[in-house]
């Protein structure tokens, strides 16, 4: 079944018509390549295909593309402007939070929900937010690090965690 | 998408048609499974399904609130926390700003980290038709496993949770694999209201994972009831719910070990009332 | 490639950060391109079995069916694998497990790739599958593979050394102790993954994600019939491997396919489920252990039993069961032992390499035999390890003289010290309200590189580009590790150049020159020495030509700075893009090989235990401490806090380091807690990640980590391996921390809140 959409992603508004049946995370990866959206799971299991919805951490594994329909989303491409890092993003790169990677955009969208429900999480409460996403990798000590960081240093005068 | 519920009845009457709201659960088991329902319909923008209610001696949960909007909810945190405890102990945060408490009810999983707090707490489900709406006590809700009392052309609107401003203390605990992403082995929640003596008032008990649906145990609580929160009279009823369960084995579990821990859980009430952060002034 | 430049001055920063967190960084999974097919596997989804017939004609009425291959399609010797090539990339005579693959479908979309496997039929007729370790080594047991000579048993070994039944006699004291060990899962984040096209020059371009890209072009050639020259292979970004692609995974599959649809790119990528049902795991072991040791607990004689299920296929399983009996007897002075190995086969899932590589196995066995021995002596675990670590200049367990960098005992010293050792008493005794802790220890050791006969060899290029900037062709894939960027370190220490003038090529095998597998904690020493060699070579070439042009009067005055030349006497300055312009091409370029050194001991005769690479010459060592918390009403065994003391030489990039350790100290607590990757036979019953339970973010602990000052003089700047180490620690740390927690030792690993309860019952808590 065809359905059409509109929606904005990444700030520009989008139109188009694909299968009603098609994930979200399919349609950012192979119509838009998008693909810094992982997919590592396919269940909800893992986190590594976070988006952000109206700024609240989704996962676009269990999600049917129509249910984008007016909403705003963000990808991990969406978060930078092109010249500065997201404050954290650049968090994750200054305190070795990233190994190999394929996890990284999704904690960094599931870093900005938490903050935006808590400005001010502990390490406990950092790990409470941070424990819908799986990581391999590291041990999960530096991406911690990484959001104490962004935590404690915001930018003079500055929301710590704008998005878009 | 339906919007409205005005929307949604027609589609309701399509052969085949299947409904979600967070897709946590359906979405996944489809995957899974096999065969995709002709029509599946998603909830999550009917606007008359979004919110929570203070109606004075209750409190109204719509049923496409997510867990983390009730999470976030003032009234759930001071007057209700024992379920907002269990709601923290759901998925993972991502899990909890798509899945819906309507969701974790109607998929009836006897692991379904919501149901013990809403069996203590004598909640009440709110079906809708075209034609009529209808009250049912939790329990008369959930039939089984995956099984509900709801018809094909019913939804769940909400949940009505009385306030219970008698129990004093609300405790959960949740027994899984790992402390995030993790499908209940089994849990406990209990509502007791206790004398400044230290002396069981009444009790209310729901344990989870140890049953084909929620079990509530009347024999345990009639230990408890009249009598010290000390270890020795839990451990009584730690016995008597070890007779009450009836868990099975599956790749999480084996039946003994939920026996043995439902049983185990109580000792945990006795811990100094002032080490737990679920004390409601009286 | 991304704009972004933070602080790229100190090699700090990791250079592939600001990719990966823009989500810029393309990795295999990512390439799709248009008039893309997808290809998808048939498995067999039964144990043991042989072949009879497939039956594909409902499927290929579909539509958007391109064809379904099967071994009939395969011009080449269709069997892969690294020592023994016992794998078929397409069954041709029996199943072995149930991950086998059985037919190839290439179709226009995922849809209907999922749609005709389904409609596939296989006719199997079922044989008798051999399903216990040890039942595969009975006589009358089933054949896995019916022509190899020793049956069920791939490879097996022995060690022997001094008189071992005698010095038994003669001990103290005598401890047995019996363990087993798990399948665990990698659970690498990103699944298989490749994508492949046939040029229209009839070169096969592939992308995969492997471990191993060199040694995968051999095995997809031999297997397919093509001539190795035709295939390219390209590593991008790895979305982890841990072990679990050193080897064929989706490379012969994918080729096969583009072969089948010249021109058009072809997809691979498997989902989770299929990961976890074909994809090899940490061979499951049972080690039997007895010790002994004199009343002053100095150990005397050592007897051991190693059984490693290696499952359906090689998949280098007697390369793993080696290392494990090399490193049967631990960093340890012991002058008898008697040492057995079997890998056997079985159609259990299948074994492979994985962090690690057979040594996590004998080390829980034998670091938990160490503790039992002491309590029965009474002497503390750390003052046992004391009286028995190595010391530079001793034979070490299996009698290999120690001649590279040892710094067990150093380790212990800082142990000793800690906090976390010194306050352990206090800790345990503020337990709360069913909580017990202990705190438990076990010393690590881990070779590195590949032994006596293969030879480790990699070979770097580098090149100073038109800019001015230096570029560093790497065979040597980075996983995830950071070893590239220790590269650019390495480079830029030598060539006295910040991060920001100094690029990476990653593995591509038309482009790179072969460096071996990112595996064996060799990357970084091996590449990292050719790499040295490489950059001084053109260091110097930079260095004559900028002395010619300033008309020096000696080599030395002329240094090599940030993007230019100077010549000192005079300040006089020229940039490199002017140098890079003047010199010839071919003197822009240095290529370097280096191969690691070996060990010159034998301690066993046999050639296939050589081959198999026993022994190594070069060892890091270290002591783990885990605090544990036991909860009595459930089970539940939470880890606190965990301290890791390091020998790895010298450490270069201290935050690499770290990250390499925390990593291995959550990928061993996972094993030591939660990880148990389980079949019933034919079918998988941790079929996904809700199943299979890795540690998330709140069930690990923060973790530290302590390097000892140490300097390997044979090393690239003084470094040894890091890469393993870590994860041959967490079990027997966490293992006996529960014994001292509450006296309750278990047979097997994960530590599940049941199994603990259950033994705490037994114990009467």
């Amino acid at each position: 079944m065809k359905i059409r959409l509109s929606f904005r992603l990444n700030g520009n508004p989008i139109e188009l018509e694909t299968d009603a049946e098609r994930r979200v995370v399919d349609l950012l990866r192979e119509d838009f390549g998008f693909t810094g959206t992982k997919e590592a799971c396919g269940s909800g299991e893992c986190g590594a295909c976070t988006i952000l919805v109206e700024g609240e951490s989704r996962l676009a594994c269990l999600m049917r593309v129509g249910q984008l329909e007016g909403r705003s989303v963000l990808t991990i491409e969406g978060l930078s402007d092109g010249k500065h890092l997201h404050p954290v993003q650049q968090a994750f790169v200054e305190a070795g939070a990233v190994q190999c990677g394929f996890c990284t955009p999704g904690l960094i969208l599931g870093t900005i929900d938490l903050l935006r429900r808590n400005p001010r999480p502990d390490r406990e409460e950092i790990r409470e937010g941070l424990s819908g996403n799986l990581c391999r990798c590291t041990g999960f000590q530096k991406i911690v690090d990484a959001v104490e960081k962004v935590v404690s240093s915001p930018a003079e005068g500055s929301d710590p965690c704008p998005v878009g | 998408m339906p919007e409205s519920l005005e929307a949604l009845w027609p589609a309701l009457e399509e052969p085949d048609t299947m409904v979600y709201a967070g897709g946590t659960d359906v979405l996944v088991r489809l995957r899974s499974g096999s065969g995709q329902p002709q029509q599946l319909i998603c909830l999550e923008r009917l606007r008359e399904l979004q919110g929570i209610e203070d109606h004075g001696d209750r409190v109204l949960i719509k049923a496409g609130t997510s867990h983390a909007r009730i999470l976030d909810d003032p009234i759930i945190q001071t007057r209700l926390p024992v379920l907002a405890r269990a709601v923290k102990s759901l998925g993972s945060p991502p899990i909890r700003n798509m899945g819906t408490i309507g969701g974790n009810i109607c998929s009836a999983s006897p692991a379904g980290d919501t149901l013990p707090p809403l069996y203590v707490l004598q909640a009440e489900v709110a079906l809708r038709s075209r034609t009529a709406d209808r009250r049912l006590p939790i329990g008369d809700f959930i039939k089984g496993p995956g099984q509900t009392a709801i018809r094909p052309d019913e939804i769940l609107t909400g949940i009505w949770i009385p306030k219970n401003p008698e129990f004093n203390r609300q405790h959960y605990e949740k027994v899984g694999q790992r402390k995030a992403l993790a499908i209940s082995i089994v849990s406990l929640a209990a509502l007791i209201e206790l004398t400044p003596a230290g002396m069981i008032e009444d009790i209310r008990l729901a344990w989870g994972s140890v049953g084909p649906t929620v079990v509530t145990a009347p024999e345990v609580e009639a230990v408890l009831r009249g009598r010290p929160l000390r270890l020795e009279v839990l451990k009584e009823a730690a016995e008597a719910t070890r007779r009450a369960v009836s868990p099975i084995d599956d790749i999480r579990a084996t039946a003994d070990y939920r026996r043995e821990v439902a049983g185990n859980l109580l000792y945990r009430l006795s811990l100094r009332v002032e080490t737990s952060p679920e004390i409601l002034p009286r | 490639m991304t704009t972004f430049s933070p602080d790229l001055a100190n090699f700090s920063v990791r250079f592939d950060a600001p990719g990966k967190v823009t989500g810029a960084e393309k990795y295999a999974a990512d390439y799709y391109g248009p008039d893309l097919v997808w290809a998808g596997v048939k498995r067999a989804g039964a144990a043991h079995a042989r072949l009879k017939g497939i039956d594909c004609r409902e499927a290929e009425k579909l539509p958007g069916i391109l064809g379904i291959l099967s071994h009939k399609d395969i011009r080449g010797t269709n069997r892969q694998g690294i020592i023994r090539r016992d794998q078929p990339v397409l069954v041709d005579d029996k199943v072995r497990y149930p991950g086998d693959a059985i037919a190839l479908v290439l179709a226009e979309n995922r849809e209907a790739l999922g749609r005709a496997l389904g409609l596939i039929r296989v006719h199997l007729e079922p044989l008798p599958g051999v399903f216990d370790l040890e039942a595969a080594l009975a006589e009358d047991a089933p054949l896995i593979h019916e022509h190899h000579p020793e049956g069920n048993v791939l490879l097996k070994g022995h060690l022997l050394r001094g008189e071992v039944r005698e010095a038994f006699q003669h001990c103290a004291v005598l401890v047995e102790f019996v363990f087993q060990t798990p399948y665990q899962e990698h659970a690498y984040l990103e699944t298989e993954a490749g994508w492949a096209r046939m040029e229209p020059d009839g070169s096969l371009t592939l992308v995969a994600s492997t471990q191993t890209p060199f040694r995968d072009c051999f095995e997809v050639a031999e297997a397919l019939g093509l001539d190795r020259e035709t295939i390219r292979l390209k590593v991008p970004a790895c979305g982890g491997a841990f072990g679990g692609k050193d080897g064929i995974t989706v490379q012969s599959l994918l080729a096969l396919a583009a072969l089948y649809c010249p021109g058009r790119p072809v997809k691979m990528w498997w989902d989770r489920e299929e990961s976890f049902t074909v994809s090899c795991k940490r061979h499951p072991a049972r080690l039997y252990y007895r010790l002994g040791a004199d009343s002053e607990g100095r150990f005397q004689a050592l007897e051991a039993r190693l059984h490693y299920d290696t499952g359906p296929y090689d998949h280098l399983g007697g390369a793993v069961m080696t290392l494990g009996l090399e490193h049967a007897g631990g960093p340890y002075r012991l002058p008898n032992i008697d040492l057995k190995a079997w890998a056997v086969y079985t159609n259990n899932p299948l074994s492979g390499p994985f962090r690690g590589f057979g040594v996590p196995q004998v080390n829980a066995a034998l670091e938990q035999t160490i503790d039992l021995l002491a309590r029965k002596l009474n002497l503390s675990p750390l003052e046992i390890r004391k009286r028995n670590a190595v010391v530079a200049g001793d034979q070490n367990a299996i009698g290999v003289h120690l001649t590279a960098s040892t710094h067990l005992q150093e380790c212990l010293a800082v142990l000793e010290t800690h906090p976390l050792w010194t306050g352990k008493e206090a800790w345990k005794a503020s337990a709360g309200p069913f909580k017990r802790r202990g705190v438990g220890l076990a010393c690590v050791m881990h070779g590195q590189g590949y032994g006596p006969v293969v030879p480790d060899v990699a070979t770097a290029k580098i090149e100073l580009t038109g800019p001015g900037c230096f570029r560093i062709y790497s065979g040597v894939v980075d996983m995830g590790q950071g070893n590239s960027h220790t590269y650019l370190q390495i480079a830029g220490e030598i060539l006295n150049q910040p991060q920001s003038r100094l690029e990476i090529v990653r593995p591509d095998t038309r482009e790179t020159l072969p460096g071996g597998s990112a595996s064996a904690s060799r990357t970084t020493y091996t590449f990292g020495r050719a790499l040295i060699e490489a950059a001084q070579e053109l260091k110097q070439k930079i260095r004559e030509k900028g002395a010619e042009l300033f008309g020096a009067w000696d080599l030395e005055e002329v240094i090599l700075m940030p993007s230019v030349v100077s010549h000192v006497p005079t300040g006089w300055k020229i940039p490199l893009s002017r140098i890079a312009g003047e010199l010839a091409p071919e003197d822009c370029l240095a290529i370097h090989s280096f191969q690691a050194p070996i060990a010159l001991d034998r301690p066993s005769p046999d050639p296939a235990l050589q081959l198999h690479g026993l022994p190594h010459l070069i060892f890091s060592y270290g002591v783990h401490l885990a605090a544990v918390e036991v909860d009595e009403l459930t089970g539940l065994v939470e880890v606190k806090k965990y301290l890791a003391v390091s020998d790895c030489g010298r450490i270069i990039n201290p935050r690499i380091f770290e990250q390499q350790i925390q990593g291995g100290i959550a990928q061993g607590l996972g094993y030591a807690l939660t990880e148990e990757f389980r079949v019933e036979q034919e079918k998988v019953l941790t079929r996904d990640l809700a199943a299979y339970i890795l540690p998330t973010a709140l069930d690990l602990p923060d973790m530290e980590s302590v390097p000892v000052a140490s300097f390997e003089p044979s090393g690239p700047l003084g470094l040894k391996g890091g890469g393993e180490i870590a994860v041959d620690g967490p079990l027997p740390a966490v293992a006996n921390a529960l014994a001292e927690a509450c006296g309750i030792r278990l047979s097997q690993n994960p530590f599940t809140p049941e199994r603990v309860l259950r033994a705490l019952r037994e114990q009467g808590v």
